[in-house]
């Protein structure tokens, strides 16, 4: 008995010193002064955010709703509430569910309902969307809505749902630890599906302490380090701001909306030294002329993930960052975060890289790469291959879906643990080399390093539109994925008014489609099946 | 070649943004110069960089945007005016 609860304590103090939270717990002791957050000029320290998040943990533990599973949704953009919520959730001893008011109402809803959320915290922006989530949700839900003192007008258009405002909220002393199993979701993100719907993934404490343990250690993190914040929380790399950032008492800084078509200014204005971004936002800057040389001498780390990084954007950042390390990062959301880097190094990368994009480089410690050919068997080095992975960092699979999770995370033949299966194909590496990226194998696209499963925008479009031959097309094309989607139907013209509409109430702005064109019949390949290529064709010759 | 005018990368916007500038339930005939593409959700902070390319590959010119505030890059009638000013053909001369 005595040897059971030693064991018992034992495990719980595992569990406490590596579930997500306690990172942020720590810097909370040792750095209560120190700044722990920056919104749009808001400044609030490791105490002032705790508190906040505290409260809403011990709002969310006294009310506990029957049956929900144990997730709260987090409905909040770039506000101080979004990171209040997020640590709130996880401090109740839940996961959390990012929502995004960027997002049309109705997935917003769709993602709602399909995780089963019971309690969702909602910001100021987001609450003008408040009332379209609500419509059509059935069983009653918690509503937790800090940013206004009261709620009773909203308690008395929806008396199915409860509402709480900031008067109405426990006090940061109520809340206690609570035991969180280190195998119980961290966070649950909504990703891309290509039968329509999009699909959870199920991504534990122990997946991202993983990533968290490697990042801190391997770029040395101070609290004297302060973090971009470039993404949405419904974009996993997000994850890697924030527990990196508070694990070492440093400040994470989350530019406003309107800040990131500026972010160069945000970069010296913040005083930043650790950049993560996608390629693409750098492709902007670039662009937009942003990146002179020497414009960012504060740097120290910069982190490029999401999508292929170019061999142009990695030179002008070094250039624009000339003390920055600069990685290339890799990794699908179903293997947490990143899981392979590539360090830039101006003498050796170009001849490492081919098709003028950057090598995604070598597997963190403890993640095991193995390159297949269709029958999930290895390639030889130096051969190209379908990338499947296995670590500390694999993911529990797709929330309520066995039979995708099945399809996607499996054995290959001969080996004992499971890989996901990560539809890129890369070359596997002679000797020590580098893995090298080449593609996607199916009609999965990164825009704007947002992965967009073409399937999705078909579904969309061919129910709206009750049209059976719909291909989209990523397009134009870019070195790193495309900069948008185009749909072809197989029809003669639209039958009813405002479908694009329909679809672009459906679709978040980076999936809807540019434009539509109308083809009688559709150019056939080989094999009988739409001929994509020549689609593509077709749209060159428009240019 | 015959120069663009502020009113054709306008007409043009209004034309690629059909779909999304209908969901926010604004009449695109009632668009203002300060219309902020961004604000209203029609472009995201990254889309501006598709709106940018879509706008020189239709009109077949490039623009150095440098010079320009990136505070109105989004702004509808600030960033006709700026394109219409700024384009340098793309066209290989005759």
């Amino acid at each position: 008995m005595a040897v059971e609860k030693q064991l018992l304590s034992t495990r719980m103090e595992e569990n406490q010193k590596k579930s997500l939270s306690h990172g942020f717990l720590k810097s909370v002791e040792a750095f209560g002064n120190r700044p722990a957050l920056e919104v749009d000029g808001e400044v609030l320290t490791y105490t002032g955010l705790f508190e906040k998040a505290a409260s809403l943990a011990a709002t969310l533990i006294q009310d506990p709703l029957a049956g929900g599973p144990p997730l709260i949704a987090v409905f909040a953009y770039r506000s101080v509430t979004a990171f209040a919520g997020i640590l709130g959730a996880l401090l109740r001893g839940h996961g959390y569910v990012p929502l995004n008011c960027k997002f049309p109402p109705e997935r917003t809803r769709a993602m709602l309902q399909r995780s089963g959320c019971r309690a969702v915290v909602v910001d100021s922006a987001s609450e003008r969307q408040l009332d379209q989530v609500l419509e059509g949700i059935d069983s009653g839900i918690l509503v937790v809505l800090p940013e206004r003192h009261a709620a009773d007008d909203l308690a008395a258009r929806w008396p199915e749902h409860r509402f709480i405002g900031a008067s109405a909220l426990a006090s940061p002393e109520q809340w206690g630890p609570v035991e969180v199993s280190l195998d119980s979701i961290a966070d649950l993100l909504f990703t891309s599906g290509s039968t329509g719907v999009p699909k959870g993934i199920m991504v534990t404490h122990r997946n991202v302490r993983h990533y968290v343990d490697f990042i801190t250690e391997q770029y040395s993190i101070t609290p004297e380090d302060r973090f971009s914040q470039t993404f949405d929380m419904t974009f996993d790399l997000s994850v890697a701001d924030m527990f990196v950032a508070w694990e070492r008492g440093a400040c994470v800084c989350c530019p406003s909306e309107k800040m990131l078509i500026n972010l160069g200014r945000f970069i010296n204005d913040a005083r930043l030294t650790i950049w993560f971004s996608v390629p693409s936002t750098a492709v902007f800057m670039k662009r937009l002329g942003a990146l002179k040389a020497g414009a960012y001498p504060g740097l120290r780390v910069s982190m490029f993930c999401g999508e292929a990084l170019p061999v142009e954007v990695a030179k002008a950042w070094a250039d624009a960052a000339p003390n920055s390390i600069v990685d290339n990062l890799y990794g699908p959301t179903e293997l947490t975060i990143a899981c392979t880097q590539y360090r830039w190094d101006a003498a050796r990368s170009p001849s490492e890289s081919a098709y003028g994009i950057v090598p995604i480089g070598e597997p963190f410690p403890g993640m095991v790469p193995l390159v297949v050919d269709e029958s999930l068997n290895e390639v030889r080095p130096g051969e190209d291959g379908e990338l499947l992975m296995t670590g500390p960092q694999l993911s529990l699979g797709y929330w309520l879906d066995p039979a995708r999770t099945e399809a996607a995370f499996v054995k290959p033949f001969g080996r004992n643990e499971v890989y996901y299966r990560t539809g890129d194909r890369v070359r596997r590496p002679v000797d020590r080399g580098p893995l090298l990226f080449l593609g996607r194998k199916d009609n999965q696209i990164k825009i704007l390093g947002h992965r967009v499963e073409l399937g999705e925008v078909e579904a969309v479009v061919r129910e709206e539109f009750g049209v059976d031959g719909v291909v989209a097309l990523g397009w134009p094309r870019t070195v790193g994925g495309a900069g948008g989607v185009e749909v072809f139907l197989q029809a003669e013209g639209p039958t009813r008014p405002n479908l694009k509409q329909r679809v672009a109430e459906r679709l978040p702005s980076y999936m809807t489609p540019r434009r539509y064109h109308y083809l009688p019949r559709f150019p056939l390949n080989a094999n009988g099946k739409y001929d994509r290529e020549a689609l593509i064709k077709h749209l060159e010759t428009l240019l | 070649m015959t120069p663009i005018t502020e009113n054709d990368v306008r007409r043009f916007l209004l034309d690629h943004f059909s779909a999304t500038i209908a969901a926010t339930g604004v009449n695109p005939t009632e668009l203002v110069d300060d219309f902020d593409l961004l604000e209203a959700g029609v472009v995201d902070s990254l889309g501006v960089i598709e709106m940018i390319s879509a706008v020189e590959q239709h009109f077949k010119i490039t623009v150095d945007f440098e010079p320009m505030d990136p505070a109105e890059l989004t702004m509808l009638g600030k960033f006709s005016c700026f394109v219409a000013k700024n384009a340098v053909s793309s066209r290989l001369s005759p």
